[in-house]
């Protein structure tokens, strides 16, 4: 391989560098400023884990698998999948097999960051070498590889259904740029490479191509505008990235650290959460996880959109779809770049402005205390029911009688009434209101002498274990203390409850993980039948406290539709486990809706 | 003259004299406040009720006829459970009239 | 010969249509889909405001329809339409051919377990009025019997006046009914303190306000304006009852020996699938749609069919017959311009 131009440069390559200067720098900038915008702590918990062996080891494992392989999307649609790794891991492969040429033929001019790229210009292979033949199959593969996923994702505009997304996110003008920009790079580096082939050397690709361009245009082939062609459309996809939705490929690279370094959202807007932003892909597969987009006029309040209108600072939409949102979290479920919807939109709501808050200080909780206290024992079982349950007193009732059946020493925290545990203010963004219920809880708590302490609602429980900070007390949903008691052989079930489907509540499931005791429970009491959209991809009953604005009305369509994802099994009985879902289900169920815990006690001794 | 006593401002409501400005604006913000007929489910279930004397549907009575401070002085008390939304027979958001409440209240004094 | 006439539905409304179409000289068919005549009237006990016994009405109303032809235990199959009427197919495999049709198929009760934080068929000593009419006539009920009853609470507007319920509209009779009742009541247990829970008192019928005065002057039943939110229950197996005395303005609580649920109307579930065979849909408020709710509320827009009774919504039973009189006349009056 000789080098044919002494000076080792070209004026085409004037955009792709002016092109990469920019999207380099703004990235880098961009990091450093995210990193410098969180609080002390986080920073210094970053940085140690980027010289954590075993966190380093783990960045890079996740950033090879997701950004370059995607594995994530091959679970979700393998076609996707493919088209997504074509395409980076093409890429990747593309620019680092440059540079391996690069460092092996013309090692002089390694120093020089656009050689590699435009590499097949630079360079006339006069004789075949094996070495030589076997880069340019790699080379010709790799390009070949990259194609196959753009026409892929060309007709991925077209005809997404193929791709088993049934709707996606409607591109800004700057994306469309952007997009556009992508499908040519590779047409064209094509075009180039198969103008110069019968100079520097091709392979199966290039040389055919190269010989039927010659036959066509013979002595008119000139290869300088392809190349031009080639840099100016590296350098316009490189200027609109980062005012696109393809920042996401930068800036993945950075969010995973961050959550490998155990971060969590500290600002609405800078640091953790704004990496989050800028991750997001726009891909708009949350549209079709979101269960309030039965309805389409919500499609514009899921998580891509929300992301967008951080990015724009549309303070009123952000308003809007973080105070919609019913916080069920299958969004975060199915984001391929793990994008936290519900804490986004938490961390939204609470830098709003309040005229007036709430103050518990004052509140005088003697007498639940009193109900409550004992001395300290370690068989002692503290049960909280919570506000919702007293809407339906069947679950408070049916674990009185669990208790009962099998000889616990319990006391019932809330019989007469209590606090609320907190966690729906939380929801609302309002911190230090939780933070006051919290401790007033915990006094009340610690008074009564428990040393497990069993909530029958999901809601409060996920409070209780994250928040409460409860040392010494074993924190426990109703469904794992009861199958405790039956392994313990305290409680027999007698398998006669007929055929029942399981609900996993948002809070339980994708939001506690807790999925396997309340099937094991309801196996042994009678037949489980499992719906087609269970565990992480159960859709949320609709009835959530998560959402602020959404009104009576605007559920029953959420609440219908997971009825059907639930009944088509066609089961006797709908158990859940929580209340707010009973009462939800059981306004527009066509068939008996229960707790496990009335299951559960209606078939034991 | 300091006559060494002070009369005692009438303890009527004079209905004419109504101030509806935070009313008129919770409407905007919660056209449904307007269903409410006083039931008293949202304020027979709250849970902070019996701990601070909460009662959404005082609430909206007290706005509705000018008391605005004995209103707030109750909202400091809501813990946001809400159970009153659940039970509202009129369907109305509850929990959000409370928020919005708390969001603007103070607002025309800005 | 006469023109065949089906009603469907032997209930109050249907007897008394049949009585007045069978004065007119017809021979109308009556199907009925329980064993018995009378419909909800048949099974309580004393009606408002002349409180005369709801036996005695029923039997002097089955006395008066004897000619007609009467199928028990018989349910509407199907309806084919015809040139100028229909086709009725029964399900005892009996098939009609008639010029006209009547639904008068009543009323549902609403099914007190749906509120659940009330807590009927959770807790032992809730019951609905529906339960109660049938202890006053019959005395079993292992809720009172035996019992020492002292404390008596009547819940009023249990899924009425209530879109949780899935049912906005009020129930009408439910308050005289309950005021009735708490009055009863107190006729067997005099030294019982009776309460009403209500959100209001609507009393508009003829005579009701003076019920409500009788109630407060000779039965002291305590009112308290405020909705019951929750019930629970105590040691005893007494139940405690949370509320809001709105009049006061402070949450109230008391523990009764029993609670009276007073359940609402809502439409009869089979009416709907029955009227849609002859094009007869559902109005806004769930009930059977008329022609118009002024003028024609016993017409549909369906040719040749008639509504009459609570198939259009909650009504007393004076209204009730008063319509299907009315019904029968225009039936007749139809049957008439037909020929």
């Amino acid at each position: 391989m000789i080098d044919r131009f002494a000076s080792g440069f070209a004026p085409f390559v004037i955009p792709f560098l002016i092109g990469m200067a920019f999207v380099m720098g703004y990235c880098i900038v961009g990091a450093i400023r995210l990193i410098f915008q969180l609080d002390h702590g986080d920073r210094k918990r970053f940085l140690l884990s980027l010289i954590t062996p075993k966190t380093a080891w783990k960045n890079i494992k996740d950033i090879f698998l997701n950004c370059l392989i995607h594995v994530k999307l091959w679970k979700r649609n393998k076609l996707l999948g493919f088209m997504h790794s074509s395409i980076a891991f093409g890429w990747f492969m593309l620019i680092l097999l440059g540079h391996i040429e690069c460092i092996l033929y013309m090692p002089h001019r390694v120093k020089l960051f656009y050689y590699p790229i435009f590499f097949n210009y630079f360079v006339a292979e006069n004789e075949t070498t094996l070495r030589g033949a076997i880069f340019f199959f790699l080379m010709d593969f790799f390009l070949l590889l990259v194609l196959t996923g753009i026409t892929l994702a060309i007709i991925k505009r077209v005809r997404s259904r193929l791709f088993g997304m049934r709707r996606t996110t409607k591109p800004t003008l700057l994306d469309r740029v952007g997009l556009y920009s992508l499908w040519l790079i590779f047409p064209l580096r094509l075009l180039a490479e198969s103008f110069t082939a019968h100079i520097s050397g091709g392979s199966f690709l290039t040389i055919p191509m190269n010989m039927m361009f010659k036959a066509f245009l013979g002595e008119q082939m000139n290869m300088l505008p392809t190349w031009w062609a080639y840099s100016i459309c590296l350098c316009v996809f490189m200027c609109v990235l980062p005012f696109t939705r393809y920042m996401h490929i930068p800036a993945e690279m950075l969010l995973i650290p961050f959550r490998n370094a155990g971060l969590t959202i500290k600002h609405a807007r800078k640091g953790f959460a704004k990496a989050q932003v800028y991750s997001c892909p726009g891909c708009g597969v949350c549209i079709d996880a979101c269960p309030m987009t039965v309805k389409k006029a919500n499609i514009k309040d899921t998580t891509v959109y929300l992301n967008r209108n951080i990015r724009r600072g549309n303070e009123k939409r952000i308003e809007e779809i973080s105070d919609k949102c019913l916080l069920c979290g299958k969004c975060t479920a199915v984001c391929q770049v793990g994008v936290d919807g519900p804490q986004m939109r938490i961390a939204q709501r609470s830098v709003r402005n309040y005229g007036l808050a709430p103050d518990y200080t004052g509140m005088d909780i003697s007498t639940i205390k009193d109900a409550v206290a004992a001395e300290p024992s370690k068989d002692r079982v503290l049960y909280f029911s919570g506000c919702m349950t007293a809407l339906t007193p069947a679950i408070s009732r049916a674990m009185e009688s669990v208790f009962h059946k099998a000889g616990v020493d319990y006391a019932f925290m809330d019989k007469d009434g209590g606090l609320c545990c907190g966690r729906p203010i939380l929801m609302a963004g309002r911190f230090d209101q939780a933070r006051q219920l919290i401790k007033k809880n915990r006094e009340i708590i610690y008074a009564s002498g428990a040393s497990t302490l069993v909530l029958s609602c999901p809601i409060c429980y996920k409070i209780f274990r994250e928040q409460y900070k409860l040392e010494g007390i074993r924190v426990v949903h109703h469904t794992e203390y009861m199958l405790e008691l039956v392994k313990a052989g305290r409680l027999t079930l007698d398998g006669a409850a007929g055929s029942l489907v399981y609900h996993d509540p948002c809070e339980l499931g994708r939001g506690s993980g807790v999925y396997e005791p309340p099937r094991e429970l309801l196996r042994q009491a009678g037949e489980l039948v499992e719906a087609t959209h269970n565990r992480e991809m159960s859709i949320c009953c609709g009835g959530s406290l998560g959402s602020l604005t959404l009104g009576f009305d605007k559920r029953e369509d959420m609440t219908v539709n997971a009825l059907k994802n639930l009944t088509e099994g066609d089961p006797a009985t709908i158990v859940t486990a929580c209340p707010l879902c009973k009462s939800t289900f059981a306004m527009y169920a066509d068939r008996p809706v229960e707790d496990i815990a009335e299951t559960v006690n209606r078939h034991s001794k | 003259m300091d006559f060494g006593f002070s009369i005692s401002p009438s303890s009527t409501i004079n209905l004419d004299k109504v101030d509806f400005t935070l009313y008129d604006r919770l409407c905007e913000i919660e056209p449904d406040a307007k269903k409410c007929m006083a039931c008293g489910s949202c304020s027979a279930t709250c849970t902070a009720g019996p701990w601070t004397g909460m009662s959404v549907r005082k609430v909206i009575l007290g706005i509705q006829r000018g008391k605005e401070s004995e209103a707030a002085k109750m909202l400091k008390g809501c813990m946001l459970c809400g159970k009153c939304t659940m039970v509202c027979p009129r369907g109305i958001n509850t929990r959000h009239l409370i928020l919005s409440l708390c969001r603007i209240y103070g607002e025309g004094e800005k | 010969m006469k023109d065949n006439i089906v009603i469907v539905g032997g209930g109050i409304a249907g007897m008394e249509a049949a009585h007045q179409l069978l004065l007119l000289g017809y021979k109308p068919i009556l199907v009925e889909k329980s064993d018995h005549l009378g419909g909800h009237v048949a099974d309580w006990h004393k009606l408002f405001p002349d409180m005369s016994p709801a036996k005695d009405a029923v039997k002097d109303l089955a006395e008066k329809i004897k000619e007609a032809n009467i199928f028990l235990d018989t349910e509407v199959s199907f309806i084919n339409r015809l040139k100028n009427g229909y086709n009725v197919m029964f399900s005892n495999g009996v098939n009609v051919i008639c010029k006209a049709i009547l639904l008068a198929t009543g009323f549902d009760l609403f099914e007190a377990s749906k509120k659940e934080e009330y807590g009927y068929g959770i807790y032992d000593q809730v019951m609905t009025n529906s339960d109660l009419e049938h202890w006053f006539n019959t005395g079993e009920d292992k809720r009172i019997k035996g019992k020492d009853i002292k404390k008596i609470g009547f819940v009023h507007c249990v899924g009425s006046r209530d879109i949780k319920a899935g049912n906005p509209q009020c129930s009408k009779v439910c308050c005289i009914t309950a005021i009735k009742q708490a009055m009863e009541v107190k006729e067997f247990f005099p030294d019982a303190e009776v309460y009403c829970f209500y959100m209001d008192l609507r009393l508009f019928g003829k005579k009701y306000e003076d019920f409500y005065i009788k109630a407060q002057m000779e039965s002291g039943v305590h009112f308290i304006r405020g909705r019951v939110s929750e019930v629970s229950e105590n040691i005893n197996g007494q139940v405690i009852v949370k509320t809001e005395d709105t009049l006061s303005g402070k949450p109230a609580k008391i523990t009764l020996d029993l609670l009276v649920l007073m359940s609402g109307i809502v439409c009869n579930k089979q009416a709907v699938d029955t009227a849609s065979l002859v094009q007869v849909k559902t109005d806004s408020d769930g009930f059977l749609k008329s022609k118009d709710n002024i003028l024609n509320i016993i017409e549909t827009d369906s040719k040749g069919v008639f509504l009459a009774g609570t198939v259009t919504g909650p009504k007393t039973v004076p209204e009730t017959v008063a319509e299907a009189r009315a019904a029968a006349l225009a039936i007749h009056n139809y049957l008439v311009t037909l020929k």
